[in-house]
C-alpha cells in the first residue's frame, strides 16, 4: 500500500484523490460505455436486418409511392416518388405550423392581455379559457372538433355567408387570390415587395425626423401611402401591358349535382380540425406567457406612463408590451416548436401530415431510413424556429447591455 | 372659512359610488365607457354560453354512451374472456386500487396535512360511489361492488398505519408507495407460476388505469433523470456535457408520437431477438425520456436563475462540490421552478393519450374505438369527448392546485 501511494501519484497527489484524474477517468469510462452501447444496438440492428431480410437503405426514395395522399397543397399524383411524397408531407406540416403559429400568437396575445384586463368579466372569461384548454389533452380536443365538423350538415345544406364563405362537413371554403399568369404574378409580387421596402424606408426616415425635430410627421401615413400607391401603380401598369390583372380573387362556387365547391381555397375537414385544435390549445399557453411577460414589467413603468397622460391602450402598446417582449420571446419560440411538433397528431384527424405519411410509408419501405429522414425534417423545422426567434430576440434586447 | 380639520367624519367618507357593491361594480365593470362596452359584450357572450352550454348538458346531450362504455373506460379490455384466459381477474385492479387508498391514507396520517386528506377521501369516496352505479347485477356483480366499498375503510387503515406503527416516516411511506406501484404492476401483469395470478398480456391493459400507470411511473422517474441531465448539461466535463446536450436536444426536437412509433418499429431491432420484449415498457421508457429532456431544461432554468453567490458561499464554508449542488443549489433551483415542473408533469399526463399510435387502448383510444365500432353512437361522440375532457381536467387541475399548495407551504415568493 505504501509503495502504491508512492508511485501512483500525479502532480504529487495520489491519483484516486486527484480531482482531474478522477474526472477524466469517469468521462472516458462513461464515453466508452455509451459508444459500446450504441455499437451494440447497431450490431443487433445489422444482424436483425440480415437475418430477417428487413429492407434498408435509401434506394426506395426514387421508387413510386403509389399511395394517394388525402390532402396536398403542391400537385401530387400516386405515380410520384417516395421522396416527393415526403416533401408533400413536409409542406403539409409546414403549412399547418406557419398558419397555426400566426393564429395562435394573435389569439394568445389577445387572451393574455384580456386576462390582465381591469374588467372583471373579461379577465375571468380569459382565465376560464386558459384553465380549460391548457389542461385537456390536445388529442381529446382534436377528436372533439373532429366529431363536431363531422356532424356539420352536408355541403349542399352547409352554412353560407355572403356566398363567399362555405362551412360544411367537407371543410371551410373562403375566397382566395389566384394567379392568372404565373410569371406576371411573380413579377408583380417582386414589384410589390419593392414597394413595401420603399414604404418601410420612408416610414423609418419620417419617424427619425420626428424624433430629431419634435414635429409631428405622420410616418405611418406617408409610409403606407407610398407602399400602396407604388403597389397599385405597378398593378395597373402590368394589367395594361399584359391585358390581365396579376391576381384575381377566386370565389368558391357550388358545382354539379352534389354541390362540390370549385374555386377559392378549401380547408378540408382534417386541416380545419387540426388548425382549430392546435390554435386553441397553443393559444392558452401563449396567453400565460404573455401575461407573465407583461407582469414582469415593473409597475412603475405603467404608472409613469399613465402619469404622463398616455391612455391604457397606448401604455400597453408603446410602454409595457415592448419591454415585456424580451421576457416573452424565448418561451414563445418554444411554444412555436411545440405547435409544430404537435401537428404530428394530424394523422388522428385524417390530415396527411409528415408523421402520418411516414407511418403509412413504413408498410412498403424501410422504417429505419424513413424515420431518420423524418427526425431530420422535424429537427430542421425546430432549428428554423429557433433561428428566427434568436434573430428577433437579439433585435429587441436592450442596447448596450 | 373652515379648515379641513373641522370637517365632520361623515363628510370625509368616500362617495357611495366608490364603496360596497356599487363601488366594486364601478371599479371592475363600468369604470369607463370602453369598459362598459366590454362588460356588456362579454356579459352577453357569457350569458349565451351559459344558456346554450347548460341547455346542451341537461336537455340535449345523451350521456348513455358513457354508461355503455362502463368499466372499459377505466380498465380497457382488461376484464374480458380473452385477456384473462377464462379466469376471473376483475379483482386484481380492484386490489391495486385498495392499496392506493391505503397509501393515500398513510400519506394523510404522516403529515396530517389537509391536501392529502382531501385527496385520500376523494379517491376512496369516488371509488366507493361506483359501487352504487345503477347497473344490473349481471353487468356489475356484488363482489365488484364490495371490493369498491372496501376503499372506504382502507383510508383510515393507512392513516392508522402511519400514526401507530413504525411505518410513519416520510421515507418509509415513500418506499411503501414504490412497493405498491410495483405490486400493482405485478398484480395486473400476473405471474406464470401462481395459478390464481395467470399472466395478462399488456396489450389488454387500457383505459384510464393505463394513463395513470404511465403517468405515475413517468413522473416519478422523469424528475431525477431530468435533474441528472440538467446537472450534466451544466457540467464542465466536456464528454458528459456533449452527451447530455445531445440527448436533450434530440428528444426535444422530435414529436413524441414519432418517438413512440419508433419505439415499436426500431427499438426491438436494437436488442437481441431472444430478449423478452414488452411494448408497454418501451412506450413507458420513451415517454419518460421525452419528459426528462423537458424537465432538464426547466431545472437548468432554475439553476441559471440562482445567484452564483449561493454556490460560492457554500464552497467558502468548505462544502465539497456534490454537497453544494445537492444541499444548496438544487433545492433552491427546484423550488423556484415548481410551476414549470408541475406543468411538465401535467404535460406528461396529457401525453399518455398519445399511446394510441402504437395500438394501446388508453382512455381516449378506447372511447374512439367504441365510437368507430358502434356507429349508432356516432352522434354522441361529442358527449364522450366532453366527458373525457372533464376527466382529464379534474386530474390536471388537481395537480396544479396541489402544486400551488406546495408552493404556499414552501413559502415561494415570500422568502
Amino acid at each position: 500500500m505504501v509503495s502504491a501511494s508512492r508511485y501512483l501519484t500525479y502532480q504529487g497527489i495520489p491519483v484516486w484523490r486527484h480531482v482531474q484524474v478522477i474526472q477524466w477517468t469517469a468521462q472516458i469510462v462513461s464515453g466508452i460505455l455509451v459508444v459500446a452501447l450504441v455499437a451494440w444496438f447497431f450490431t443487433n440492428m445489422a444482424n436483425a436486418i440480415q437475418d430477417r431480410d428487413i429492407p434498408y437503405g435509401f434506394s426506395f426514395l426514387a421508387r413510386e409511392y403509389q399511395t394517394p395522399i388525402g390532402e396536398h397543397f403542391i400537385p401530387y399524383e400516386s405515380s410520384d416518388t417516395f421522396l416527393y411524397a415526403i416533401i408533400v408531407g413536409f409542406t403539409n406540416t409546414a403549412l399547418v405550423a406557419v398558419f397555426g403559429v400566426v393564429l395562435a400568437t394573435a389569439l394568445g396575445i389577445f387572451i393574455g392581455v384580456s386576462r390582465l384586463s381591469g374588467n372583471w368579466i373579461v379577465s375571468k372569461l380569459a382565465t376560464i379559457y386558459i384553465e380549460f384548454f391548457r389542461n385537456v389533452p390536445l388529442l381529446v380536443q382534436l377528436f372533439f372538433w373532429f366529431y363536431i365538423v363531422l356532424a356539420l350538415p352536408p355541403i349542399r345544406k352547409g352554412y353560407v355567408v355572403f356566398d363567399w364563405f362555405y362551412l360544411s362537413n367537407r371543410g371551410f371554403s373562403i375566397p382566395w387570390p389566384h394567379a392568372s399568369n404565373l410569371s406576371v404574378a411573380l413579377i408583380w409580387l417582386a414589384l410589390a415587395l419593392a414597394a413595401l421596402v420603399a414604404g418601410v424606408l420612408i416610414y423609418r426616415r419620417q419617424s427619425r425626423n420626428e424624433e430629431l425635430t419634435g414635429r409631428a410627421g405622420y410616418p405611418l401615413i406617408y409610409g403606407a401611402a407610398t407602399a400602396i400607391a407604388l403597389g397599385a401603380l405597378t398593378w395597373l401598369a402590368l394589367s395594361f401591358a399584359t391585358g390581365a390583372s396579376p391576381f384575381f380573387i377566386s370565389v368558391p362556387e357550388p358545382h354539379g349535382r352534389f354541390g362540390n365547391l370549385v374555386g377559392g381555397f378549401t380547408a378540408r375537414a382534417g386541416l380545419l380540425v387540426l388548425l382549430i385544435g392546435l390554435v386553441m390549445y397553443t393559444a392558452s399557453f401563449i396567453a400565460e406567457i404573455v401575461r407573465a411577460g407583461i407582469q414582469s414589467v415593473g409597475r412603475g413603468q405603467t404608472e409613469a406612463s399613465r402619469a404622463l397622460g398616455l391612455s391604457p391602450m397606448n401604455t400597453l402598446r408603446n410602454i409595457t408590451f415592448p419591454q415585456a417582449l424580451r421576457v416573452i420571446i424565448p418561451p414563445l419560440i418554444s411554444q412555436f416548436l411545440n405547435l409544430t411538433k404537435n401537428s404530428s397528431l394530424g394523422g388522428a384527424v385524417a390530415y396527411s401530415d409528415l408523421t402520418s405519411i411516414a407511418v403509412t410509408m413504413t408498410q412498403t419501405a424501410p422504417a429505419v431510413s424513413i424515420f431518420m429522414l423524418i427526425m431530420a425534417s422535424y429537427l430542421a423545422m425546430s432549428l428554423t424556429w429557433s433561428l428566427i426567434g434568436n434573430l428577433y430576440n437579439r433585435h429587441i434586447q436592450f442596447g448596450g447591455r | 372659512m373652515a379648515s379641513p380639520s373641522t370637517h365632520s367624519p361623515e363628510s370625509m367618507l368616500p362617495p357611495r359610488s366608490e364603496v360596497g357593491v356599487i363601488g366594486w361594480l364601478h371599479a371592475n365593470l363600468f369604470s369607463s365607457p370602453f369598459n362598459t362596452v366590454l362588460t356588456l359584450i362579454s356579459g352577453v357572450l357569457l350569458a349565451l354560453g351559459l344558456w346554450f352550454g347548460l341547455k346542451w348538458i341537461i336537455l340535449i346531450a345523451d350521456w348513455t354512451v358513457i354508461s355503455e362504455l362502463g368499466g372499459r373506460f377505466l380498465l380497457g379490455r382488461y376484464n374480458t374472456e380473452a385477456a384473462c384466459n377464462g379466469q376471473n381477474c376483475f379483482w386484481r385492479p380492484q386490489a391495486a386500487l385498495i392499496m392506493v387508498s391505503v397509501l393515500l391514507g398513510a400519506a394523510w396520517g404522516l403529515r396530517g396535512n389537509r391536501v392529502a386528506r382531501t385527496v385520500a377521501w376523494l379517491v376512496a369516496g369516488v371509488s366507493a360511489a361506483f359501487a352504487f352505479l345503477p347497473y344490473s347485477l349481471e353487468t356489475m356483480g356484488l363482489d365488484v361492488r364490495i371490493l369498491l366499498l372496501l376503499n372506504l375503510p382502507a383510508v383510515p387503515l393507512g392513516w392508522a398505519l402511519a400514526r401507530y406503527t413504525p411505518l410513519g416516516t416520510g421515507s418509509r411511506v415513500t418506499m411503501l408507495g414504490v412497493a405498491i406501484f410495483f405490486l400493482t404492476l405485478v398484480l395486473l401483469r400476473g405471474l406464470p407460476w401462481l395459478p390464481f395470478l395467470q399472466p395478462v398480456s399488456v396489450v389488454y391493459w387500457g383505459g384510464l388505469s393505463l394513463n395513470l400507470i404511465l403517468a405515475v411511473g413517468g413522473i416519478t422517474l422523469s424528475l431525477p433523470i431530468g435533474i441528472a441531465l440538467a446537472l450534466g448539461r451544466r457540467s464542465n466535463l466536456p464528454v458528459v456535457k456533449v452527451l447530455c446536450v445531445f440527448f436533450i436536444e434530440v428528444f426535444r426536437g422530435v414529436p413524441l408520437i414519432t418517438l413512440l412509433f419508433m419505439s415499436q418499429t426500431l427499438v426491438p431491432l436494437a436488442f437481441p431477438e431472444d430478449m423478452p420484449q414488452n411494448s408497454l415498457f418501451r412506450a413507458a421508457v420513451v415517454i419518460t425520456m421525452f419528459s426528462s429532456a423537458y424537465m432538464a431544461e426547466n431545472i437548468r432554468g432554475g439553476l441559471q436563475a440562482l445567484h452564483p453567490g449561493q454556490a460560492e458561499a457554500a464552497r467558502a464554508l468548505g462544502l465539497p462540490g456534490w454537497q453544494t449542488t445537492l444541499l444548496i443549489s438544487l433545492p433552491q433551483a427546484i423550488r423556484n421552478v415548481i410551476p414549470a415542473i408541475v406543468g411538465q408533469f401535467i404535460g406528461l399526463f396529457k401525453d399518455t393519450s398519445l399511446v394510441y399510435i402504437i395500438g394501446m387502448l388508453d382512455v381516449v383510444a378506447i372511447g374512439r374505438s367504441f365510437i368507430q365500432s358502434n356507429p349508432e353512437f356516432l352522434p354522441n361522440a361529442r358527449e364522450l369527448f366532453v366527458f373525457l375532457a372533464a376527466v382529464f381536467w379534474v386530474f390536471t387541475y388537481g395537480m396544479s392546485y396541489i402544486s400551488g399548495k406546495v408552493e404556499e407551504h414552501l413559502g415561494v415568493g415570500r422568502r
